[in-house]
């Protein structure tokens, strides 16, 4: 097996491969990448060196994992997780990524692809119209400093008590969408003055608006899509694809800074500038701790707040409520994060970067509404093929710290994309094949054309081969709204 | 030689350039002006909205990578997209610090109008570099920068 790394990668099982930790100085537990042959074979070399960073780092436990979106990213791969002790291990932005809590959401609805077929050019409109997408946009809420503290505090829970969603969205969304201890003293003036006005925005480049459909060919377990409110026949839902815009951006390059200081302090050298960590218990660990938990509850609140947005332009379009349409959430999940959460070791500081929990039935995180399921979770492919709505199992909670995968992943450059199509031409070419996209930006949707993207059916086949999540359903795309 | 370009396939997911000047001055312009066409044509925004930008660092590579950020803040805090950056950098001799005065002008971000890119998140310290050479005598200066989109 010809791979992309000249280290020694052992298979553990089918969709498990190992590298040992005398194949790098350093390495303090091995590093382990869940992935098919085929696709191991095609990871990047990226990963294999970035993942065997991430295992040299202070206070890690039991391995450095990748999952099978993986790619390389700064500092840890796309698709890394690694959890460290937080008596002696550290916390790091470069573990969370720049955009902080990034994540998916699903919302259902009743309607049915013969419903939405003669109106979706008008669905479309109003969405893009309700939802401001690309450079810079700035959201419809018009906040002061106080309030926007209140929004980092409380996130989608501020959303709810202000109106702009229903009472019930909050357990349908991950850490019910307001993470505790979040301090906004802690966060720059440079950060809030970026995200303050941004509230209920896509951004721009991988992010996106989608409405799909889930067809009863492409549902995998008719009994758990049903109980996540996935009925089949065609029916209609709505993804989102967004973070904590210019907000998470700023403190996160904030605290690299800090840290590529106190690294000095604290007598860490890492492997890659990018990896720039503080022991987690330091003032430093805890201030990025808490900063990253205001930057995660302003994405909650973005989302949320984005799904208010969704609300009213169906109601306009279809003449009827949200309520009356059954537009619930199903989920909300993370995908870049790092959270304390308790496994066999304790306590344990899980960093996911491209990667989402995937907490398994029984766990006490969960909702009532799905404690008998699982975790949702919601998987994003590129805008031309489909996404996955999959749900975690007892496996990935003693395998993986309760993680899984989040999308598909880049193979080809933004420029090569570009000289491949035009984004004018693929949209027509999408409109041919049923999918209207409004975009704000024409290169940056020629840059998010589907064959710049893994097929995420293979990754999605190999996290349900390994069990570390089960699929539920496929969803196809019919409108995109990008930045 | 072009004062800058895109380089491809570092990073698939971002975006990359490499910016030249034959002074540091010529340089911060030019690595500004990358930034700047990351995020919008241009030519297609006014210049109705002015920013003067002034920051010293001891070292040369740290004043670049905050003039750059400034850009991206200012992209957001003040929603603007830009159409020129100037810059003019100088060291004092006695206490070897850089001194810049950055001048960055454009317009409030209008999608109707403006031709706009893709929003850059941060600047990175991927593979980022800062280097003084020579080409055909003459003093040249080279940086290389990677943008998380």
């Amino acid at each position: 097996m010809q791979l992309n790394t000249t280290m020694a990668v052992n298979r553990i099982s089918d969709e498990i491969w190992e590298i040992p930790v005398s194949e790098k100085p350093g390495m303090l537990v091995p590093a382990r990448i869940y992935a098919t042959k085929q696709i191991l074979t095609a990871m990047d070399s990226g990963v294999f060196e970035q993942v065997t960073n991430v295992a040299c780092l202070p206070g890690i436990r039991r391995h450095a994992l990748c999952m099978p979106d993986g790619h390389w990213g700064y500092g840890f791969p796309i698709g890394g997780v690694a959890a460290f002790d937080p008596r002696e291990g550290i916390i790091s932005p470069g573990g969370v990524g720049y955009d902080i809590n990034c994540g998916m959401r699903l919302l259902r609805t009743d309607l049915t692809l013969a419903d939405v077929q003669p109106k979706l050019d008008a669905l479309m409109t109003e969405l893009f119209r309700k939802v401001p997408a690309g450079v810079g946009s700035k959201g419809f809420v018009r906040l002061n400093r106080q309030e926007f503290d209140e929004v980092l505090r409380k996130g989608a829970r501020w959303c709810i008590e202000q109106g702009y969603g229903w009472s019930e969205d909050l357990q349908r969304i991950e850490e019910r969408g307001c993470i505790a201890g979040a301090d906004p003293s802690k966060v720059s003036a440079h950060a809030v003055e970026r995200g303050i006005g941004q509230l209920g925005t896509l951004g721009s480049g991988n992010h996106y608006l989608e409405v799909q459909v889930a067809a009863d060919d492409r549902i995998f377990d008719l009994a758990t899509a049903a109980k996540l409110g996935i009925t089949g026949h065609d029916q209609i839902v709505v993804m989102v694809h967004c973070g904590s815009r210019g907000f998470g951006h700023q403190v996160a390059s904030d605290y690299l800074k800090v840290f590529e200081k106190a690294m000095k302090r604290y007598g860490i050298s890492v492997k890659d500038q990018q990896l720039a960590c503080a022991p987690f218990r330091s003032p430093e660990g805890q201030d990025y701790f808490t900063a990253m938990n205001c930057a995660a509850n302003s994405a909650f609140a973005n989302r949320q707040i984005i799904t208010h947005r969704i609300r009213e332009a169906f109601a306009t379009v279809f003449g009827r409520s949200a309520e009356e349409l059954g537009m619930h959430i199903i989920y909300d999940v993370a995908h870049n994060i790092a959270k304390v959460e308790r496994y066999e070791e304790g306590d344990l500081v899980v960093h996911r970067k491209g990667a989402t929990r995937a907490f398994g039935p029984g766990s006490p995180e969960l909702p009532d509404i799905y404690r008998e399921t699982g975790q949702p979770v919601i998987c994003g492919g590129s805008m031309e093929t489909g996404s996955y709505l999959l749900v975690g199992t007892d496996r990935a909670m003693h395998e993986t710290f309760g993680s899984t995968m989040h999308g598909s992943g880049r193979t080809m450059s933004r420029a090569q994309a570009k000289r491949s199509v035009r984004g004018e031409q693929l949209q027509q070419r999408m409109a041919a094949r049923g999918i209207i996209v409004k975009a704000v930006s024409m290169s940056g949707l020629a840059e998010e054309a589907g064959f710049a993207y893994k097929n995420i059916s293979e990754v999605v086949e190999t996290v349900d081969l390994a069990g570390i999540t089960k699929k539920v359903a496929e969803l196809r795309p019919i409108g995109n709204i990008k930045g | 030689m072009a004062p800058f370009t895109f380089l491809e396939d570092i990073v698939l997911a971002d975006a990359a350039f490499e910016a030249t000047g034959d002074s540091p001055s010529e340089l911060f312009e030019s690595a500004a002006q990358a930034v700047i066409e990351t995020l919008v044509d241009p030519r297609t925004v006014a210049s109705t909205w002015h920013r003067i930008i002034e920051r010293q660092d001891d070292d040369l590579a740290s004043l670049l990578f905050d003039w750059l950020s400034d850009i991206v803040y200012l992209k957001d805090a003040e929603g603007v997209v830009f159409r020129t950056a100037e810059a003019v950098v100088s060291q004092d001799t006695a206490s070897g610090i850089w001194r810049l005065r950055g001048a960055l002008a454009g317009a409030p971000i209008d999608a109707g109008r403006h031709s706009l890119r893709a929003d850059v998140k941060a600047v990175t310290k991927h593979l980022y570099e800062v280097s003084r050479g020579e080409r055909s005598g003459k003093e040249t200066w080279l940086a290389r920068v990677v943008l998380d989109i």
